[in-house]
């Protein structure tokens, strides 16, 4: 299980799930997805969404369980 | 998204295979056959010709609702354009890799169902030696089948989705 903080910065910068969509060239309903933790993005869509969030992947991603990176 | 054609599409299939079915039931009735040294008049009894007639009605109407609902989509959705003439089952949606994993666990469950469902049948129609009719209907009941889990897959997502 993957879990994220993509719901949590796209809130810092007010970003809809749209803009977050546009920005990364997907649906809204795949950020959505993602944000529940029900789809693994591919890695090229992890760094584009990294770099919309201006910050890195492993801050946005991390494995279940690796509490050391939980935020 | 809600109003995506390819969203409906299953339903739309659905109905078809329902009227398919009224259409077979209608043809399957009983018929009288009127043998001149001429011609053969082969007729349907007053139940069946209300199925069969009323099924090609239906079937044409819906044909047309459907035809405008194509065309209205493929105006609207260029990049997304449906042809009724795809082999590829068009309510595929594939525009980005959430929407196609959505896609493919959708299809999996179909192709488990479709995995049991036709050799079941099969294996009815031989022990139990079924009339040519319900065998038509068992065909109809798996492509309804495989059409309704599809759309509740997917619908299941979207759902979950908006809440």
């Amino acid at each position: 299980m993957l879990n994220n903080r993509v719901r949590e910065l796209r809130a810092r910068y007010g970003f809809t799930q749209s803009d977050l969509g546009k920005q990364v060239e997907v649906t809204r309903q795949t950020i959505a997805f993602i944000e529940k933790g029900e789809f693994s993005p591919s890695i090229t869509l992890a760094l584009k969404l990294a770099k919309a969030l201006q910050t890195n992947v492993d801050e946005l991603f991390w494995l279940e369980g690796d509490e050391k990176d939980e935020k | 998204m809600k109003n995506d054609f390819r969203l409906q599409y299953p339903l739309w299939m659905m109905g078809f295979i329902v009227v398919l079915g009224l259409l077979a039931f209608g043809l399957s009735s009983p018929v009288t056959e009127v043998i001149n040294e001429r011609s053969i008049v082969i007729s349907l009894g007053p139940v069946g010709t209300i199925f069969a007639v009323g099924s090609i009605v239906i079937y044409i109407i819906m044909l047309t609702i459907f035809l405008l609902k194509l065309k209205k989509h493929n105006k609207k959705n260029p990049a997304q354009r449906i042809s009724p003439f795809s082999i590829r089952p068009p309510e595929y949606l594939e525009q980005d890799e959430g929407m196609t994993y959505i896609t493919r666990k959708a299809a999996q469950k179909v192709y488990t169902f479709i995995t049991w469902s036709l050799p079941a049948l099969a294996g009815f129609a031989i022990a139990l030696s079924m009339p040519r009719l319900y065998i038509i209907f068992g065909i109809l009941l798996v492509a309804l089948g495989q059409y309704w889990i599809y759309f509740s897959e997917i619908r299941k997502h979207l759902k979950e989705e908006t809440e």
